[in-house]
């Protein structure tokens, strides 16, 4: 009996509830106009960060709140997909429903964005891309791209490493090296293992193997450990961020070897990107890193210029790349050249870690 | 369960239905394989870290090392099977929490800290007491709510790993005293890696509670049969509700070795899957996943014998993500010739196959 | 027959408790947040996010409702997207040989058969050899995570034009909105949706009126009068995972369809949400109690409440976590409660 009552209430709930969404849902476009919260001069920019898997991904996101903050006078959405695209396009479709002024978007894959992007498109909605590149059949999908060249990043590295070995005489078939790939399919691991590659064949260095370490510690331990198993003739591990420079070091000493730049004397030289983790620059001048690339994340005050120039009409370059330098802790090769372009090289010191920025 | 089946008799019959040959066999079968196609996996050799204390290297160590988080976890995951009829699927997420906790007190607000903000042991402490929280509201909603074990602990699965990253601000504390990092690697002179030790404790631990009280029997009636337990005087809820807590437990001393292990934690990754080893660890042991009777033995060895499998695989080149492949069809095998119905069928084709031969 | 009427009545109870607060939630967003939610389109973000997961979690509630359990739907929809992005996508298994995309409807074909082989094997090792069902679908799952970085390890995406035809949304101008730019943006739905809510129905229709939805109930309820009424329980519980196999497999190619690409992460966790969904929608676990709308619900109560909270400012992933676990823990112990209180009743009344 009492379930009869329940069953009326309910119903009644029902539909009231139903006739309710449906009012709500039909004059969308007429509420609008009063429902709208935030005044005019206020910019939304919708932020599809890709997750933050490593120091340099939470410096990214902290550079974004910083510059994006009311007091600047914009609303930021922000958005974590914890390493998952379709979070990500989910993530844009709901910045488009939200009317957001301007979409930023961190990809976490290069492929797949056809789609979704065009429908920013058809809205009307900038979308400018940062870190990561993405590949569609039309550029005029997104407004620009931000980032570095992490190709360039590869290059610059093995280059510091040849000048290196050829200064204090090493042979390059002695050079017994192994590359610790970050996320498959991500830019920086295309590039930096690109690079790699290329400069590898080139100089004629022994590539013992390739193994994935996702740019994190815990997978690097576990790549290192399996590469320790099946060669002991490793002598320079290429990692291709701090992360995995730190997890590298760790089953290295473990397992009895010396990091550091000398490997005629049996040291293990390895070489990394990025210079955000404090603890990894610090390793870097202990020695037990020998070179780190920079890739710089502060994609903050550059994102904010682009809006600028867009609202002030103008059109801001496609592709926009980050000047990055290289750091090492000897002064042995105090620059590089590659594509006729001279590379200074930066030596730190102890006194440089305590104002490290990160 | 298996063990008072009658049909069967004779050597092989009796064999078939010993609990432990379950996971004894697949260690053999293993050990076997390897040996035939790479003696080398026994070798043990001693070598000197970059501290310069001895240290022993092969993988029979690495089995026993990386194997003790595991066998501590399937204690735990044993008495919660035996009493409750179900598996905690949380563990690997609650490792996630203690671990967290933990680094959070070693580490204090800042992530980068130049020197321990509280003694490890307080830590460690913290840690046990979140781990047991947790156990004690997977406990709650299994044994006073009577949720299934499964969709209970289906909570903290969702949640926990969330849970973790929101105790640190989603940062990765680092913790800098060396100290730390010997609960998970080596203690300075003793070449034996420092886990293998902890476990040991943990399985005397268990042994003695076990032989000196009465919570094997309680928890394996109360396993049986809840309502006749209660008849007996036994309160089937506090059983229940104590199960998950010492599971708790055990998750804290596995999340201090984990997180050892790298001085560091990621949320997302760290002790992914663990969950699922360990209850493969109790089922291979020959433990009826539906509760009851239980065998610790088999169980620790069982989670021995799938660290064997897991680091054989490693030698082999299999990448760790097609690792779980591979372990599919071992788990298939042998659940399908533990399945009652298949064992009653060999324990009888053996029957007659003696028979006829006129052999024991 | 008097536990029969117990159970219909529970059902119809957590059914409507499911439908109240998923219209509670959805309305208390518009009112509270507006923005976005007073779109349709939002509505039909949810459901193009969740078809597939409507499919898997329609495939738990027939196992849930027999009493068993299956988690490696997501598992078995990763090796589906793996599968059929290889087969639409040749050129990624041989790189420069310019191969001919595959066909679209194999692909399907493809997807099917995966779900199917699932469905029997585990189906067969659960109702006639009787092994426990969580250890048959965790290695279940296990082996297709495993075999999806087996058959391709990289994630990639599918170039192959016909393919990407069919997984464009279908735009319904009328329904669009204009935004604050003045862009009419059309209304989008994805055609995975329409076959889950084709599937919801027809499995709504054979749970409620065929004699295999009632056995399925009968199973589930109570094996040894179901055994007495003369119901053939092996074959039951045997049909039932076959079902969810090949629901899996569906959801699988929806997932596919929603994703385009092949990755060994796809649809990870996939099984836990499915079940949530089934568990929030009034499934119970123990077996005898389910139904297909509530499943339905639970799925868009899933998704509301995520999109809430990402929606909220709460910017931080670990919310999204936390809230899910908050409302499963919630429907839990009402369920529970619920179930308590009948009992006592029945009892009294006897």
């Amino acid at each position: 009996m009492s379930d009869f009552l329940f069953r009326k209430i309910i119903s009644i709930i029902l539909s009231v509830s139903l006739l309710c969404s449906l009012a709500g849902c039909t004059p969308a476009g007429d509420a609008e106009a009063e429902s709208v919260v935030t005044p005019d001069d206020i910019i939304v920019v919708g932020f599809s960060q890709l997750g933050a898997e490593s120091d340099w991904r939470s410096a990214n996101t902290e550079s974004m709140k910083s510059v994006f903050t009311k007091e600047n006078g914009y609303e930021l959405i922000f958005e974590d997909a914890q390493q998952k695209q379709t979070n990500q396009i989910t993530a844009i479709r709901s910045f488009i429903q939200r009317d957001v002024d301007y979409i930023v978007l961190a990809p976490v894959t290069e492929t797949g964005w056809d789609t979704v992007l065009s429908e920013a498109k058809e809205a009307g909605i900038p979308v400018i891309i940062v870190d990561r590149q993405v590949e569609v059949s039309d550029d005029s999908l997104f407004t620009c791209w931000v980032g570095s060249d992490f190709e360039l990043e590869g290059r610059k590295v093995c280059m510091w490493m040849s000048k290196y070995f050829a200064k204090n005489g090493v042979n390059p078939s002695d050079v017994h090296i192994v590359d610790i790939q970050g996320t498959l399919g991500s830019t920086a691991q295309i590039g930096r293992t690109k690079g790699f590659d290329h400069m590898a064949s080139l100089y004629g260095w022994d590539v013992v193997t390739h193994e994935v370490g996702d740019f994190t510690k815990s997978k690097a331990k576990e790549a290192m450990f399996a590469i320790l198993r099946n060669y002991d003739n490793v002598n320079v591990v290429y990692c291709e961020n701090d992360n995995e420079a730190l997890g590298v070091i760790e089953v290295l000493e473990a397992s009895g070897r010396k990091c550091g730049s000398n490997i005629k004397d049996g040291e293990t030289m390895v070489v990394s990107f990025d210079g955000i983790n404090k603890q990894a620059v610090s390793s870097l001048v202990a020695g037990q890193i020998s070179c780190i690339g920079e890739c710089n994340p502060l994609h903050g005050p550059r994102v904010e210029s682009v809006i600028r120039k867009l609202r002030s009409g103008q059109e801001p370059y496609k592709y926009q790349y980050v000047n990055e330098k290289i750091y090492t802790n000897s002064n042995a090769v105090p620059s590089i050249m590659l594509g006729g372009k001279e590379y200074g090289v930066t030596v730190l010191n102890e006194s440089d870690l305590y104002e490290w920025p990160y | 369960m298996a063990n008072n089946n009658k049909s069967g008799s004779g050597f092989f019959g009796k064999l078939v239905h010993n609990q432990i040959i379950i996971p004894l066999a697949a260690l053999l079968l293993l050990i076997v394989f390897n040996l035939i196609f790479d003696p080398s996996f026994f070798v043990i050799t001693p070598k000197t870290n970059s501290a310069g204390n001895p240290v022993l290297s092969g993988y029979l160590i690495t089995i026993l090392d990386y194997g003790s988080e595991l066998a501590i976890l399937a204690i735990g995951m044993t008495l919660v099977t035996a009493a409750s009829g179900g598996q905690d699927i949380s563990v690997g997420a609650t490792i996630a929490i203690c671990g967290s906790a933990l680094l959070r007190v070693l580490c204090g607000t800042n992530s980068r800290p130049e020197t321990l903000q509280a003694p490890i042991i307080v830590g460690f402490l913290v840690a046990c007491v979140v781990g047991m929280m947790c156990g004690a509201f997977n406990g709650i909603l299994v044994a006073y709510f009577k949720i299934q074990p499964m969709v209970a602990t289906l909570i903290l699965f969702t949640a926990g790993r969330s849970i973790a990253a929101w105790i640190n601000n989603n940062e990765l504390p680092i913790v800098p005293d060396p100290k730390f990092a010997y609960f998970g690697g080596f203690i300075p002179g003793i070449p034996v890696p420092a886990p293998v030790f902890i476990a040991v404790v943990c399985i005397i631990v268990i042994f003695l509670v076990l032989k000196f009280t009465t919570l094997g029997l309680y928890t394996q009636a109360v396993g049986i049969n809840p309502s006749s337990s209660r008849l007996n005087g036994l309160n089937p809820e506090l059983v229940k509700f104590i199960s998950f807590v010492i599971l708790g437990l055990c998750v804290a001393v596995a999340a201090l070795i984990k997180t050892s292990r790298l001085s560091t934690i990621n949320y997302s990754v760290i002790a992914k899957d663990i969950e699922m080893d360990a209850i493969l660890a109790v089922a291979l042991g020959g433990n009826p996943l539906g509760g009851g009777k239980f065998n610790m033995w088999a169980s620790i060895i069982g989670a021995y014998v799938i660290q064997f499998l897991t680091t054989t695989l490693y030698k082999f080149k299999v990448s760790s993500d097609a690792l779980s492949a591979y372990k599919a069809v071992v788990v298939i095998v042998l659940v399908v010739f533990s399945a009652p119905t298949v064992r009653e069928f060999i324990g009888s084709f053996f029957k007659k196959h003696s028979a006829k031969k006129g052999v024991a | 027959m008097k536990t029969k009427k117990r159970n219909i009545s529970d059902t119809t109870l957590l059914l409507t408790i499911t439908i109240v607060v998923f219209f509670a939630m959805y309305i208390g967003a518009m009112i509270f947040q507006g923005k976005g939610f007073l779109k349709l389109q939002t509505f039909f973000n949810i459901l193009n996010a969740n078809a597939a997961l409507i499919l898997m979690a329609c495939g738990l509630t027939l196992v849930m409702i027999i009493g068993s359990i299956d988690i490696s739907v997501g598992g078995v929809a990763a090796l589906v997207s793996m599968c059929c992005a290889v087969y639409l996508d040749r050129n990624v298994l041989n790189p420069g040989e310019n191969l001919t995309p595959g066909n679209v409807f194999v692909s399907m074909l493809i997807a099917l058969g995966i779900g199917l082989a699932y469905g029997l094997v585990q189906g067969y090792l659960i109702a006639y050899l009787d092994i426990q069902p969580f250890i048959v679908s965790l290695a279940g799952m296990f082996f297709a995570r495993g075999m999806t970085t087996i058959v391709h390890t990289n994630p990639f995406n599918v170039e192959n034009p016909a393919f990407n035809e069919l997984k464009e949304p279908v735009r319904v101008y009328f329904l669009g909105t204009v935004n604050k730019k003045g862009n009419l943006v059309p209304a989008k739905i994805e055609i995975g949706v329409f076959v889950a809510l084709l599937i919801v129905l027809v499995l709504f229709f054979v749970l409620r009126y065929s004699k295999l939805g009632r056995s399925f109930y009968a199973v589930g309820g109570n094996k040894t009068s179901a055994l007495m009424l003369g119901i053939n329980v092996k074959k039951t519980k045997f049909l039932a995972h076959l079902m969810c196999g090949i629901l899996a497999g569906i959801g699988g190619y929806v997932y596919f369809l929603h994703v385009g690409s092949g990755a060994a992460s796809h649809a990870s966790g996939a099984e836990m949400n499915a079940i949530a969904s089934s568990i929030i929608g009034g499934t119970m676990l123990t077996g005898g109690v389910g139904n297909i709308i509530g499943t339905l619900f639970g799925v868009l109560s899933l998704a509301t409440i995520q999109s809430i909270v990402s929606s909220a400012g709460f910017d931080q992933a670990w919310w999204t976590g936390i809230t899910v676990a908050a409302m499963l823990c919630l429907f839990l112990v009402v369920q529970s409660i619920v179930i308590a209180r009948k009992k006592k009743s029945l009892k009294k009344q006897a």
